[in-house]
């Protein structure tokens, strides 16, 4: 089972919709985000120039380095959906899970010195349709979510229906396989693998 | 770990009492539960549709963050709104809601909300503030307007609005008519809006192309529907302004293959996926309209037949009077087929080879073949057709001009002009950055006249396409009313001259109501005195005065002084152009009434009185359509002593009624809007078809949204309807045609023709009926002070000056940015997320330099911005929060302004750029902005009753 996001890149605005949805939905403090968005290049010189946004949050790893290292069992895959999560009442803030993830997704909270990640809304799970609040009001109908296993789920067909040429995932030098799946094809612009943001967070 | 709401509050005080507070300083922190003044009834949980989910009670409603207002869904836990979220049955919006509508779960409970009735307690400035009931606060404003009228006569009284979005714009119209006050404004209108609907009017009667008003509905047909192909949005970016509505449109129609063009100096988000982007230097579109024409002449692009038949192109030009030749001119013995409400015009006829009349008919009943550039000989005259004078503008715009005039490339240009003309159909879509500017009449002109040669219009997906009741297919000739919005106050507020009729046909219809209703010589007069109307007579089309030219009376008294103002809307210090010169004639004004849910810079620095307005969870109204369905903005909620955005006007007019002996000086039946809840509910189930206010709540599913079933509201090919008097429908106009060359500007300069009718208004220049190019007044081609070019847009996180104080919009996009190209940064000095100072003729500000290869070297691109974090009651030194990164305080508010509607330059002025600090007072750290988060003691406000 691969619960995870699909997001379409050629869809996406950058508009950070899914930022507020998802703080909202999951009362996340100032100064912590469980999804950030990046803008990607504006690539080459004005006026010739490309760029895409690129949606970030916990890619959903097959191997996740973040369990690999947590020394306290905090960091765990849920048996029954999969997703990977933290529990709050384990986590010692000891910040390692930030190190075991290339993607930096994960904020210690420091209100609650408990590391803090997108969930999948896995409040949500036993809903009968299980959405994250951040793909439902997506303002460009880009993201889709559910197990890539599935070939019925959302997330699935998305990928199905994209092409293979189109479906990339984040640069993975550990060996992690995150399972987020990002729809881009060349006409929008080129994937990035190693992408230059345009960020105003200079944290 | 959702926050209980505890302890609600219990007291039991009487309708409309209330708690008087002494001086408050930094007032809003000090509004609680404590100071509560309604009856306090328990949450209602019962009468809404869907049924407990997770223990919530869910309620459709309908966002009003901006303009488009998306269905939506909001979940109450305890009577407080906990969740939001965009309703996925919504046929454009198909669930998505940005990021401005679901922070209303903060900005409803923000510790910013005034929930009662406000007197100034202090100086202007000081923000004093004591909280008055709502009969003092109604009597005091009363008494001041009536003292006002008494003392210096009607003139005195002025009122304003907000733009698009805002709600009380009938309401601000109609107000200071009810007092015999012409004076009205608000800072959009002819800056936003006003000039691409008017003209829309008058060049063909039809809808105009606003992507950013949902005047554009075609191309977002859904499913085999939609027949769209080629898009081009010319100054505009609907995934910025309209994200959740027209830029989940532009999202799906991309899906699908539809080409996009983008006319924008910014790489923004449609920009980034467009198939041709044009990066226009600012405020230099007409240069690349006219470049556009003369390749679509030039290559022979145009729809032939429609433009000879359908457009007023090959009529004959007088060259004395600039209008039209009518046949009975040049053939007194001509006698015309048509009825005198269609005249017939002059063409060079091909089949003849000779100039003769030209009658109006269907196509293939035409007597002529009309040529469309022709000039010469008639009677020892000379003569232009309309399509040669316009060919003879566009001439000098080769691509090669063009690109090095407005900063493209030439084979960029061609690119796009071809995707556009080459297509089976296609339709330009704008926004408001030409109504930013000097050419605010003539860049839509030009689009619309774009369109019109293509053919493009009345066909499945293109833009400029009638639908909904007005685009039903027609039995009668078209004619075009005028005078208030779209005619609705035609006979109320000013007869005026409906297009299409016949001058004997108006002049007996004005007798006709002149003598039905006395007081239309004091609407007529009104019109003559409104402010600025004799040079920009445009701004008829929504009776508003022209706002340099009310600043400038209320500095110098000339030719009356208004002096008492009801302001409807938000923070006009950031709305307005030239911020300060606004600023320093707030001493001018003896009275000043706001109305608002939070206090804005504008409330601070002004305003003696301030009433407490809803937030939309509150406020009942109907939706903008999406496409053929009509939503309900739902009271979901409401708290303290908060009231409907029409209320507190009509408080105030029937007050002053009672004051004045039971008649107003104004205009009957003045102002129109709703004086009670009641009222306000009762209007919005008659518009839902609800038998009433009670059933539509009882059974919202039933009644939202209202559907109009398709094929009553999608139309097509209208012009072409054979009417009761034999012909084709044809358009709205004189012409019967779509009038390319818009021939009846010029007798609106000469005569305020059809507005100021049937006293004329005082001739001024004429106004140009075509697109005709215009250099920007500060041009940064020879300004060595002022090396950029400034201009602005949206960002996702505001519509206007709103969401200022969401702390998640703010920690999102903190501060002001200003866009600069890392080349030209560098030469500065300037790193990415540097504070620098930006500097016009007017003023500085601050903001922080975003580094981005998407904006030309030498131009610069803001967001407005302003920061009620300036006077947090945390700050040592509070300032207003209105001139620390504000690029109105950098806007051009003097002439030279469009001449049809007076509009300013908030688009397209220099600016000098250098390294600087963060501004004091001025948050940027996501924790900065706490203060802002919703208050327990707002959450705990009780469901109230309404206060009227």
């Amino acid at each position: 089972m691969r619960n995870c996001l699909v997001v379409d890149l050629d869809r996406c605005s950058g508009c950070d919709s899914c930022i507020a949805a998802c703080k909202l939905e999951n009362n996340v403090d100032l100064g912590v985000c469980y999804n950030r968005v990046h803008a990607v290049g504006p690539v080459g010189t004005f006026p010739d120039i490309e760029q895409y946004w690129l949606p970030l949050q916990c890619q959903q790893c097959e191997n996740p380095g973040c369990i690999e290292v947590c020394p306290t069992g905090a960091s765990y895959r849920d048996e029954e959906t999969g997703v990977v999560l933290v529990n709050s009442e384990e986590c010692i803030g000891c910040e390692s899970c930030l190190a075991g993830c290339p993607y930096n997704v994960r904020t210690l909270n420091p209100n609650t010195n408990v590391v803090e990640k997108c969930t999948l809304c896995f409040q949500r799970h036993e809903d009968e349709s299980w959405e994250p609040a951040c793909v439902h009001n997506c303002c460009c109908g880009a993201r889709y979510f559910g197990d890539l296993d599935d070939p019925d789920s959302p997330a699935a067909k998305a990928v199905a229906a994209a092409g293979e040429e189109n479906c990339h995932h984040l640069a993975d030098e550990h060996g992690l396989a995150p399972a987020t799946v990002y729809i881009l094809s060349a006409k929008t612009a080129t994937w990035q693998d190693d992408p230059v943001t345009t960020d105003r967070f200079v944290k | 770990m959702r926050r209980k709401v505890e302890d609600m509050a219990e007291t039991t005080l009487t309708r409309r009492s209330f708690v008087k507070a002494s001086a408050l300083a930094g007032a809003a922190a000090a509004f609680g539960a404590s100071l509560s003044g309604c009856i306090q009834e328990a949450p209602e949980q019962q009468g809404q549709d869907g049924g407990a989910e997770e223990g919530l009670v869910r309620m459709k409603t309908s966002c009003h963050g901006c303009i488009q207002m998306c269905p939506a869904i909001a979940y109450l836990q305890d009577g407080v709104v906990v969740k939001l979220e965009g309703d996925p049955d919504a046929p454009v919006s198909r669930g998505s809601l940005c990021i401005k509508g679901l922070n209303q779960l903060h900005t409803m409970y923000s510790p910013r909300r005034i929930l009662h009735p406000l007197r100034r307690a202090g100086e202007r400035g000081e923000n004093k503030w004591e909280v008055i009931s709502w009969d003092e606060a109604v009597e005091e404003a009363a008494t001041h307007i009536c003292d006002a009228i008494d003392k210096y006569g009607p003139y005195a009284f002025f009122a304003s609005v907000g733009g698009g979005g805002s709600y009380s714009f009938m309401e601000a119209m109609t107000l200071p008519m009810a007092f015999g006050s012409p004076t009205v404004f608000e800072p959009g209108c002819a800056q936003c809006y006003l000039p691409r609907w008017s003209l829309s009017k008058l060049f063909y009667g039809g809808n105009d192309q606003s992507i950013a008003d949902n005047a554009v509905q075609e191309i977002f047909r859904t499913g085999d529907d939609n027949k769209a192909e080629v898009v081009v949005l010319w100054g505009a970016q609907p995934s910025v302004s309209q994200t959740a509505e027209s830029g989940r449109g532009m999202a799906e129609l991309r899906a699908k293959g539809v080409k996009t063009i983008v006319v924008d100096p910014n790489f923004s988000p449609d920009a980034v996926k467009a198939d041709v982007w044009l990066p226009v230097r600012p405020a230099t579109d007409t240069g690349l309209l006219l470049c556009w024409f003369r390749y679509i002449f030039e290559n022979k692009l145009y729809d032939e037949e429609f433009t000879k038949y359908w457009t007023n192109l090959p009529f004959l030009i007088d060259p004395d009077t600039k209008l039209p030749v009518k046949a009975q001119e040049l053939f007194p013995d001509f006698k015309q087929s048509t009825p005198e409400n269609t005249p017939a015009y002059v063409c060079y006829d091909l089949k003849t080879n000779a100039v003769a009349p030209f009658e109006f008919s269907a196509p293939a009943d035409a007597a002529v073949d009309p040529e469309i550039f022709w000039q010469g000989e008639f009677n020892g005259k000379a003569y232009k057709t309309a399509g040669q004078i316009y060919r003879e503008e566009a001439e000098p715009w080769t691509l090669e001009r063009t690109a090095e005039n407005c900063w493209l490339e030439a084979d960029k240009i061609e690119e796009a002009v071809r995707l556009y003309a080459e297509a089976g159909v296609a339709g330009i879509c704008n926004g408001v950055a030409s109504d930013m500017t000097e050419s605010a009449s003539q860049v839509p002109l030009g689009c619309m006249g774009l369109d019109a040669v293509m053919g493009y219009i009345n066909k499945p997906g293109c833009t400029m396409t009638q639908y909904g009741a007005a685009g039903a297919p027609p039995t009668k000739r078209p004619v075009t009313y005028n005078n208030g919005f779209d005619g609705m106050f035609s006979d109320m507020y000013g007869i005026g001259a409906v297009v299409g009729m016949s001058d004997a046909e108006n002049e007996e219809r004005s007798k006709k109501l002149g003598e039905e209703n006395p007081q239309q010589e004091l609407a007529n007069q009104l019109l003559i005195d409104r402010l600025g109307m004799k040079d920009h007579k445009g701004l008829y089309a929504w009776c508003h005065s022209h706002i340099p030219t009310v600043r400038q009376a209320i500095a110098t008294g000339e030719p009356y002084k208004p002096r008492v103002w009801f302001d409807m809307s938000g923070n006009k210090l950031a709305m307005l152009g030239n911020a300060k010169s606004w600023y320093d004639v707030f001493p001018e004004i003896d009275y000043i009434i706001g109305q608002y849910p939070m206090l804005t810079s504008f409330h601070v620095e002004a305003a003696d009185l301030v009433f407490p307005v809803r937030e939309w969870l509150e406020e009942p109204m109907v939706n903008m359509t999406q496409l053929n369905t009509q939503w309900l903005q739902n009271e979901c909620v409401h708290i303290g002593e908060t009231v409907s955005h029409s209320i507190p006007a009509a408080q105030v007019v029937a007050k002053c009624r009672e004051k004045m002996g039971g008649e107003l000086p104004g205009l009957v039946p003045g102002y129109i809007g709703n004086a009670t809840e009641e009222e306000v509910k009762a209007s919005v189930a008659e518009t839902l078809h609800a038998p009433s206010w009670d059933e539509l709540v009882a059974d919202t599913d039933r009644y939202v949204p209202y559907v109009t079933p398709e094929e009553d509201y999608f139309h097509y090919n209208q012009h072409e309807t054979v009417v009761d008097d034999g012909l084709p429908a044809g358009f709205g106009t004189e012409s019967r045609k779509v009038e390319v060359y818009c021939q009846i500007l010029l007798k609106l300069a000469r005569t305020g023709y059809p507005f100021c009718y049937p006293k004329p208004q005082e001739a001024c220049e004429d106004y140009s009926p075509i697109c005709a190019y215009i250099e920007p007044a500060e041009s940064p081609l020879a300004d060595e002070e002022y090396p950029f070019v400034l201009t602005s847009g949206r960002v996702p996180y505001f519509h206007h000056g709103t969401m200022r104080h969401a702390a998640l919009s703010r920690e999102l996009f903190p501060t002001a940015e200003i866009r600069i190209n890392p080349r030209s940064a560098a030469e500065l000095g300037i790193e990415h997320m540097d504070w620098v100072k930006v500097s016009s003729r007017r003023g500085e500000v601050h903001a922080r330099a975003y580094l981005t290869e998407g904006v030309n070297p030498r131009t610069v691109w803001m967001e407005r911005f302003w920061n009620p974090e300036c006077y947090d009651e945390s700050q040592a030194n509070p300032t207003a929060g209105w001139r620390e990164c504000n690029v109105n305080v950098l806007t051009k508010n003097d002439a030279p302004f469009n001449e049809v509607y007076g509009s300013y330059t908030n688009r397209g002025f220099t600016v000098r750029i250098e390294k600087s600090e963060r501004p004091a007072n001025v948050w940027v750290e996501p924790e900065e902005f706490a203060p802002f988060l919703p208050s327990d003691e707002m959450k705990a406000e009780a469901r109230t009753e309404d206060v009227f």
